[in-house]
């Protein structure tokens, strides 16, 4: 095969894993057919795999999948960053002129960062914590579209084809469209999420670093593409230069990681290269092939040493010890309603912030958590009632992730999983304040007996007359902290029925 | 060729755009013509009362839901009497959750839908198209645990998962509460549209029957809450169904609209039927030992003047099956 073939195949296969993790992103809608695991990036991402396991102190059997990835690195080298992450292929698209200029000015002294926050990851990991796995570039990918780029898109194409359908003969083919689009990408509301300005522009500067090098994140900063680079310190396929070479130098403009270096005759690190095969077909000389060879790779200077594991040491140490000490930390986390089943101590040793759930919660309700839940928290799913509802027909959320950070409970098991308790607001609430009726609450309960009960009082309206007034309350025995009372009160911006985290739960206690 | 600098460039698309919003407004002004948002009144004809061998209402009771939705309907004069060949027609079940399945009586009996679909059908309409908005779970997911979605397509209707954009702000001129709110267009339009609620107890309206079935066609429903009687009668004045079918066979109770226990439904094998949707609720508020004037809404409907709410002098055709 030809080197332009090869990279023509390359890029085919990114394609192709880019477009299967868009289609099993949409598919993560609850009760929707799928062919393959919805997250099956996720069990493939071994960071992801890892970390989890050694927050959990167990292995998620779901997760079990990485080992394939972990064995492809230690044959192939970074072929996953190369050829099948969804977020390297993204950056491969955002590809500037510039940067390859610019890229000589960043120091290689900057590959290190990225194996100092793996090493940090994997050491807070052992602490049970699970923060940092917002770098993983799985979750950065789904976080974005999940929060930003699908509810951004939905409000585009609805408010478009609500101005469109005020034309009479468009009207029978935006109802066709509509109806396609509904039932297959887009939800059937308009949905909201909290923080989305934040990731966009989390996204935006992830992606713009490309105008300083080509794959900035890969080289520099992926804690996933750490971990991997590692592993092809000794992985078996290696990039070899033969004796021909007259330093032409065009290999080295081709690649896209900037590993491969003049000064140590054109030869390239095994722990920064991601196979891309771009070099292949540059070498006038024909002598640039991949061939297989065991062996621990030269350690370069931007390489872990001694001194960084230490440092990242005490960084993952010493920054959980400063979030755990925090008085934010240990508080307790009034509205942070988790999905159903997660316990607060198990759900930050387990999410790993993939934003599956998060995706899949079909009233939008699952919003990625800024403070709610301490810093540790971060992007963890928490139940934001007046956004969403928790919906009684509905455990699609345990379904859906990867690591049992929320279990797999059956549709009874879920309906019978309190994850909150309502509380009326007397103040606001339209009976107790106004005395007028509305029941709205009572009305939306979907528990069968009815966790909102009314009682009728006789009190005096505004117009000073005798009435009789339905007002609600809440039996604690019955609510399940669904919040569809929340989310449904008519009151304008805060309800004046809000859920809280019971007060029997356990918040904090010693890892 | 002269090279352009950037304002110019500017300019020209300036222009440019203007006249093509200009010229893409009148021409859309041209197509569209008078838009349904406009009409604000009815494009269906209300039906016509019963002739003289006709019932005013129908009652059936005993048989299976599809024998005695036939059966009530015949009693009126068949389909017939409200759908024609070629017409559209919507169908509006009560899907209110999608939690339980049908026997919980928190939705319309599927059998009662699907048994008007085929009627319908059979009467030479068009399309008949069966839709709802429920509040509590996805609109696909409570098609089909309530086990219409099924039901009608067997009986060969459409479910329609009601489209946001087909919300329009629309006048209501006879509202004395509402002057104007959003409704879901294509109900105005449809050539017929037969409500077909289950009866159900509810808390503040004391029964949901069929024209509180009717808060399935606007969006912000819970802002009705504060003057819910006027309000639901309001709204019965612009959507008037052609024809109501209350479906009672299994009745909810107590823990009303969303039940969940059946020890909370009652069986009671009957559906109720009419052109009338006043009557047809005060008809089903007897079945809870009620009368309409007990019903806010079904007493504003009948002040308004949108049909009877006493029953005595009308002509009620009860047939047991």
């Amino acid at each position: 095969m030809t080197a332009q073939r090869w990279v023509r195949l390359r890029q085919t296969v990114q394609y192709l894993f880019l477009a299967l993790f868009l289609y099993l992103f949409i598919l993560t809608v609850k009760d929707r057919w799928s062919p393959l695991p919805v997250d099956l990036f996720y069990r493939l991402d071994p960071l992801a795999a890892i970390s989890a396991s050694l927050a959990g102190r167990t292995i998620p059997a779901k997760l079990l999948l990485a080992l394939v990835t972990l064995a492809a690195t230690l044959i192939l080298g970074r072929v996953w960053c190369g050829w099948v992450c969804p977020l390297g292929t993204l950056l491969d698209l955002f590809r500037f002129r510039r940067a390859k200029e610019s890229a000589n000015r960043v120091s290689p002294r900057w590959r290190q960062v990225k194996y100092f926050l793996l090493f940090v990851v994997l050491v807070s990991a052992l602490l049970a914590n699970l923060t940092l796995l917002v770098l993983d570039p799985i979750t950065i990918l789904t976080r974005t579209l999940a929060a930003v780029v699908m509810p951004a898109l939905n409000y585009a194409f609805t408010t478009l084809e609500f101005w469109l359908y005020g034309f009479r003969p468009l009207q029978a083919p935006l109802a066709w469209l509509d109806t396609a689009l509904r039932s297959t990408i887009l939800p059937a509301e308009l949905s909201f999420y909290q923080l989305n300005g934040l990731f966009a522009l989390l996204f935006l500067g992830l992606v713009s670093l490309n105008l300083l090098a080509e794959r900035f994140w890969c080289r520099y900063l992926c804690p996933l593409g750490a971990l991997l680079g590692l592993l092809s310190k000794v992985s078996w396929l290696r990039r070899v230069v033969g004796p021909g070479c007259n330093q032409c130098r065009r290999c080295g403009g081709e690649c896209t990681m900037g590993t491969i270096e003049p000064e140590r005759g054109f030869a390239s690190d095994p722990g920064e290269c991601i196979v891309c095969l771009a070099c292949l077909g540059t070498c006038p000389q024909g002598g640039i092939a991949f061939k297989g060879q065991w062996g621990l790779a030269e350690w370069r200077s931007y390489d872990p040493s001694r001194r960084q594991l230490l440092a990242s040491v005490a960084t993952g140490v010493g920054g959980l010890v400063l979030l755990r000490t925090s008085p934010m930390a240990h508080r307790e986390h009034p509205y942070a309603v988790r999905p159903p089943g997660a316990r607060e101590n198990d759900l930050l040793a387990r999410c790993i912030r993939c934003g599956k759930c998060i995706k899949v919660c079909p009233t939008a309700g699952l919003q990625p958590s800024l403070s709610e839940s301490g810093l540790e928290g971060l992007w963890t799913p928490v139940l934001v009632s007046r956004l969403g509802y928790c919906d009684y027909s509905c455990n699609a959320c345990g379904q859906v992730c990867p690591s049992e950070a929320i279990p797999p409970l059956t549709l009874e098991e879920k309906r019978q999983a309190v994850i909150g308790l309502a509380y009326i607001d007397q103040n606001r609430c339209i009976p107790w304040a106004d005395n007028v009726d509305c029941i709205v609450c009572e009305e939306m309960c979907p528990v069968p007996d009815k966790a909102i009960q009314l009682d009728e009082v006789q009190v005096l309206n505004a117009q000073g007359e005798s009435v009789v007034v339905k007002r609600p309350r809440v039996v604690r025995d019955l609510c399940i902290g669904c919040g569809i009372c929340e989310y449904a009160c008519p009151l304008n911006g805060e309800s004046a029925i809000r859920v809280y985290v019971p007060n029997e739960f356990e918040y904090w206690e010693l890892a | 060729m002269r090279e352009i600098n950037r304002r110019e460039f500017v300019k020209s698309l300036i222009a440019l755009g203007a006249t093509t919003l200009g010229a893409g407004g009148l021409l859309a002004q041209a197509a569209c013509g008078p838009g349904p948002e406009k009409a604000g009144e009815l494009a269906r004809e209300p039906s016509s009362g019963p002739s003289a061998d006709q019932a005013y209402l129908a009652v059936a009771r005993g048989g299976s839901p599809a024998e005695i939705t036939q059966q009530a309907v015949a009693a009126l004069g068949g389909i017939e009497r409200f759908v024609h060949s070629g017409d559209d027609v919507i169908i509006k079940p009560n899907i209110c959750v999608a939690y339980h399945t049908y026997e919980y009586a928190a939705t319309t009996n599927p059998e009662v839908v699907a048994t008007l679909v085929s009627l319908c059908l059979g009467a030479g309409a068009k399309k008949v198209r069966v839709m709802d908005y429920p509040f509590g779970g996805t609109a696909e997911a409570a098609y089909e645990r309530s086990g219409i979605k099924e039901a009608v397509d067997a009986a060969g209707g459409q479910m329609e998962l009601m489209a946001n954009m087909k919300y329009r702000k629309t006048p209501i001129p006879d509202g004395r509460d509402l002057q104007e709110w959003s409704v879901y267009q294509d109900v105005l339009a449809a050539d017929v549209f037969i409500n077909v609620p289950i009866a159900k107890h509810h808390e503040l309206a004391r029964l949901s029957l069929g024209m509180k079935n009717l808060l399935g066609v606007v969006v912000s429903r819970n802002r009705f809450h504060s003057n819910l009687g006027q309000r639901v009668a309001d709204l019965t004045s612009l959507v008037y169904p052609t024809l109501t079918v209350v479906d009672a066979v299994r009745v909810l109770m107590d823990h009303g609209p969303t039940g969940g226990s059946l020890e909370d439904v009652r069986q009671m094998d009957m559906v109720i039927a009419s052109h009338d949707p006043v009557a047809a609720d005060s008809y089903a508020a007897t079945l809870f030992g009620l009368a309409g004037p007990d019903v806010a809404y079904v007493k504003a409907a009948a002040e308004m003047g949108l049909g009877e709410m006493d029953l005595s002098n009308l002509k009620i055709e009860e047939a047991q099956v």
